[in-house]
């Protein structure tokens, strides 16, 4: 078995994969502290902060031989019988003086910069630098730019470990940043008339950035990020499913981060990702409360439990009626919800059709699929490039919504379809259940509708054409108010938990199902997902409704051993107080 | 040295040597001949192994060693030239390159024949357009003679060979430093491994060698290695051209065998130190190898005298005096310079590091200097260059060593000059040094006070609040 030693004691290295220093000591718990590595781009090993000393033993006399100088961790495979030294006073005193000369010139402005607080040049001054400096010249101050109307640049918070150069040239390819000017005067600009609007994962550079130089304009100066507690939840605003942190602060959300997930997104998301976080963070045109159309043919508020009795007598009014009942399940629904609103509408009646709301397709698939060679610089033995791809079906869950219904009625009723029973006057209740970002509905189709059908219920958390129309209109969560799974486009059924409580006089859809459906206790999303795992051979890879830290395919064959750990930069790990969040 | 018989030099009199006709009538070409024809390329990197010829570029690795890490399983070769001569002081590649073209395109031919390389670049300095316009014609001779081409002197060898102009960056005189060159990219020194040997210029194994270093081999197919070992000194074997410049009465480029001392340099070649001067000190190899005090003039030039004394190494041989009359923080301001200047800004130490030494080397010249400042730089050079592997590349180490030098070998003169140069407002303000050493600022001595606020209202049993 391959083994390293790391300070003296030996550890096992974990087999199929190639891990840098840094990475091997990380698992073990042993911190390498780095500024310019990151496991998705080339090594250059230009910050210089990973230094560590290096030998080898040999596996027959067991003698251990030391390179004489120091090596960075980040180009220092861990190979069996690799040796490292990481806390000797010789690599103690190259950290400080890395310290002391990332400080020279920074402008030590962090109470007014946004990175304070998960900063890699704060984090490691406390652990690694010294208290005092020695510089009594003046200091370079580069001018503050910016490099796209939603990204600026504050050159003189730089340290040059070029992460964002990288990362454009890199991954998307498109190589708008560049190295300007040489030595001490040396920045990061943009090239001549070019900015970083058109590129769609702009946002990333502000992720990779480990000190205040590039950041969002979006989030400038609005909060302290330890105020911010963060939530593992999925992004809906395609089907692609990246892996995100919504971070939030009483109440509202304030900015969303990628997390790691290298069967997703690997480590970034789409800037239409990053700010789609608006459409659900206290809309304007919020579903504010329960309405049932009164005989005026106005909208009363009405308490939750008369709303729910209303829709239950309707719906089964419908079936005496011998009229059809028909459900509209969106895209935008997890796969609890889905599950049980199918399952409690085919109890009003087996009859009952069910139908995909409308998946909203904008433009074409992009993918960015880096390779080993194409711009990348340095050492590229250790990268494992993977595609990443923004998909034109903009919601989150139309695998998992038509795999549910496939289960429950054995195939998949188009929204189309519906509409076509609809104009023959065959369905006398309707209950869409939306969630929508955007207008789903126009204005004609919705008053078809109304004509055409005698009872109408729609849930939904924004008000749309149909809602103003509906004799029932429920208020379900936005997606940051409900937890539950998502099925993205590769079949990867993923767990996203709430972020923000229900707002007031709504109630996430997983809730309202099962008051409707008379569930004894609370909803779970898990207990639900453990029926459904049961039930629908589908969903069998979601046994017992857990859902493991990256997903779980639900075609493929399930993974043997434990995933390695989602990769987080050091200075991002949440510490003190914030880590019991 | 009456025996010594120069061959680097030997066209560099001779009317019209540029030309092939000329080359060709003094015996140009026929050790190229020799080892195209009647040799194996494995045997000719034996032969240059054998002499233990080393990289004349300024590390001394030796260059049939270096030949000997390409894969052998290789498809294609490259061989780069490293003609981008930035180091200050030094000319002797630029003589080569503008008195005798042919002798190094024959040595260009050598190599590549050696190392099976079919493509061999050149890289010439901006600076340098006399040589590369010399360097074109001499290859547009050679091609049209057949030298260079297809099917070499019908061994069935291939070799093209291509200039190319830098754009004035010392940093691209690192070999990997200029391969991201002359691959059109920004010319930052790669992390090794992969060496160039494995990876080299466009993912191709690579073969980098330095100008002089190419010109030494056509003379050691045509001698033998034994006639090459025969030259020079224990380790450092065969002639080596030596730049002398500074305060001597003649600056010259001679070619001498190694291991000569720069005193001889000075006072035989160089015709003295000028003015009738005493020298004070001279620079070995350019000026990033360190600093020699007068009393190591007799130190011998080869590749391991100069780190004997505490210097870097021979570096370039290209020798810089300085005369008593010069302080040496002239030197010294000079050289900080320069190295803060070229530095890339790739790697943090070089980049912060050789800016700081620029100012504070700055700030002592222009009267602000303090004692302590001499420690402060004499443990960042040895931070960020003495000790091995800080950096990408050796550019660390060049700015560190004339620091760490000049401030053991000339403190004395160094603090007496800082001593006497006291300029008014020239040196730190105390509110500098107060926030440097960490220090609670006392905004009302330094002049910048903002009047106190009054004290905060408080209730009157508030923890901390003074009693009456």
């Amino acid at each position: 078995m391959a083994t390293i030693i790391i300070n003296g004691e030996e550890y096992p290295i974990p087999d199929g994969e190639k891990l840098n220093a840094i990475q091997m000591a990380k698992r073990v718990g042993v911190e390498i502290p780095y500024y310019c590595w990151h496991p998705s781009l080339s090594v250059v090993a230009n910050c210089r902060m990973c230094e560590v000393e290096v030998g080898s033993k040999d596996p027959k006399t067991g003698e251990v031989k030391m390179v004489p100088k120091l090596v960075p961790g980040c180009q220092t495979p861990a190979k069996d019988g690799t040796v490292l030294v990481t806390d000797s006073e010789r690599v103690r005193e190259h950290q400080r003086m890395i310290m002391e000369l990332l400080l020279l010139n920074h402008p030590l402005d962090c109470p007014v910069c946004d990175q304070a607080g998960e900063c890699g040049l704060q984090d490691y001054s406390y652990e690694h630098g010294q208290a005092n400096h020695r510089f009594v010249e003046e200091r370079i101050a580069n001018p503050r730019k910016d490099v796209s109307d939603l990204i600026q640049l504050n050159s003189d918070r730089c340290i040059m470990c070029t992460r964002c150069v990288r990362f454009t040239r890199e991954i998307t390819g498109t190589s708008e940043l560049q190295v300007t000017r040489r030595g001490s005067h040396a920045e990061i600009d943009v090239f001549p008339g070019v900015t970083l609007d058109d590129n769609p994962l702009a946002g990333n550079v502000v992720d990779l950035c480990p000190v205040g130089a590039l950041l969002d304009k979006d989030f400038l100066h609005k909060q302290r990020v330890w105020f911010l507690s963060g939530h593992d939840s999925v992004c809906t605003v395609c089907s692609t499913g990246c892996n995100i942190s919504v971070e939030e602060n009483k109440g509202r959300i304030w900015r969303v981060k990628p997390r790691n997930n290298p069967h997703v997104n690997d480590h970034w998301i789409c800037d239409e990702g990053r700010y789609g976080y608006k459409a659900d963070s206290a809309p304007d045109d919020a579903i504010p409360g329960m309405f049932v159309l009164g005989k005026d043919g106005e909208h009363a508020p009405t308490a939750i439990d008369a709303a729910l009795r209303k829709v239950d007598r309707g719906l089964k009014d419908a079936v005496v009626d011998g009229k059809l009942v028909a459900g509209v399940l969106s895209p935008f629904l997890t796969v609890e919800e889905a599950y049980l609103m199918a399952r409690y509408l085919k109890e009003v009646t087996a009859a009952a059709v069910l139908a995909i709301g409308p998946v909203p397709t904008v433009g074409e698939d992009r993918t960015f699929s880096p390779d080993k060679s194409e711009g990348r610089a340095g050492d590229t033995s250790f990268l494992v490039p993977r595609p990443f791809t923004i998909h034109a079906e903009k919601a989150p869950n139309a695998r998992g919504v038509r795999a549910v219904l496939e289960h429950v009625q054995g195939s998949v009723v188009e929204y189309d379809e519906l509409l076509g029973s609809v104009e023959a006057g065959e369905v006398g209740a309707l209950y869409v259940a939306g969630g929508y970002t955007g207008d789903w509905i126009d204005e004609a189709t919705a008053a078809r509708i109304r004509e055409k059908v005698g009872f109408v219920v729609v849930q939904d958390s924004r008000v749309s054409a149909l809602a103003h129309k509906a004799d029932v209109v429920l208020a379900a969560g936005t997606h940051a108010e409900k937890a539950g799974c998502y099925v993205n486009a590769d079949g990867r059924l993923q767990y996203a938990a709430a972020s923000l409580p229900p707002r007031d006089g709504s109630l996430p859809g997983l809730d309202i199902f099962a008051v409707l459906l008379d569930r004894p206790g609370p909803a779970v999303s898990g207990a639900v997902l453990a029926e459904l795992a049961v039930a629908a051979p589908a969903f069998a890879a979601a046994k017992g409704g857990v859902v493991p830290d990256l997903g779980v395919d639900l075609g493929g064959e399930p993974r043997g051993g434990p995933e390695p750990p989602r990769f987080l930069d050091a200075w991002f790990v949440p510490m003190g107080a914030a880590k019991s969040r | 040295m009456a025996t010594f018989e120069p061959v680097l030099t030997r066209n560099w009199n001779v009317p019209d040597a540029r030309s092939l006709k000329v080359y060709e009538s003094r015996g140009g070409y026929q050790a190229a001949r020799k080892a195209l024809t009647t040799m194996d390329p494995d045997a000719v990197v034996g032969l240059v192994k054998e002499s233990e010829l080393r990289g004349r570029g300024g590390a001394g690795f030796p260059c049939g060693l270096k030949w000997t890490f390409l894969p052998k399983d290789r498809t294609e070769t490259l061989m780069c030239v490293n003609g981008d001569e930035s180091e200050p002081a030094t000319f002797n590649n630029r003589y080569l390159l503008e008195r005798d073209p042919h002798m190094f395109l024959e040595g260009i031919l050598i190599s590549c024949f050696a190392t099976r390389a079919s493509t061999a670049y050149v890289y010439l300095r901006f600076e340098y357009i006399n040589a590369y316009k010399i360097m074109e014609r001499a290859i547009e001779e050679a091609r049209a003679a057949g030298h260079i081409g297809k099917n070499i002197y019908g061994s069935g060898f291939d070799l093209d060979v291509w200039l190319h102009r830098g754009a004035g960056a010392y940093i691209c005189g690192e070999e990997t430093g200029l391969i991201e060159s002359l691959e059109g990219k920004r010319g930052w020194p790669r992390i090794k491994p992969p060496f160039p040997a494995i990876e080299g210029a466009f993912r191709k194994p690579t073969v980098v060698n330095n100008i002089e270093t190419l010109c030494c081999v056509p003379h050691i197919v045509e001698r033998g290695a034994s006639w090459f070992k025969s030259i020079g000194t224990p380790k450092s074997y065969g002639p080596k051209l030596y730049t002398v410049s500074g305060h001597v009465e003649k600056q010259v480029c001679v070619e001498l065998p190694l291991g000569v001392s720069a005193r001889e340099l000075i006072d035989v070649h160089g015709g003295g130190v000028w003015k009738g001067r005493k020298a004070k000190a001279a620079v070995p190899g350019g000026i990033s190898m360190g600093i020699l005090s007068a009393d190591e003039l007799d130190t011998p030039l080869d590749f391991d005298g100069p780190g004997k004394v505490g210097c870097l190494g021979l570096g370039t041989a290209a020798v810089t005096v300085i005369d008593d009359h010069t302080p040496i923080i002239d030197y010294l301001h000079n050289t900080a310079r320069f190295f803060s200047h070229e530095s890339c800004g790739q790697c943090t130490p070089c980049r912060e590091g050789t800016n700081w030494l620029d100012r504070t080397i700055g700030r002592i010249k222009r009267g602000g200097g303090r004692i302590e400042d001499l420690d402060v730089m004499h443990d960042l050079a040895k931070n960020m260059g003495i000790m091995p592997g800080t950096t990408i590349c050796g550019l660390a180490d060049g700015a560190a060593w004339p620091i760490k030098n000049a401030v053991t070998k000339f403190r004395g003169e160094l603090e007496d000059y800082i001593r006497s140069n006291q300029v008014p407002g020239a040196g730190p303000t105390p509110l500098q040094v107060d926030v440097a050493a960490g220090r609670k600022v006392d905004l009302v001595a330094i002049g910048n006070a903002i009047p106190a606020p009054p004290p905060p209202a408080g209730a009157l049993h508030s923890p901390g609040r003074p009693t009456a």
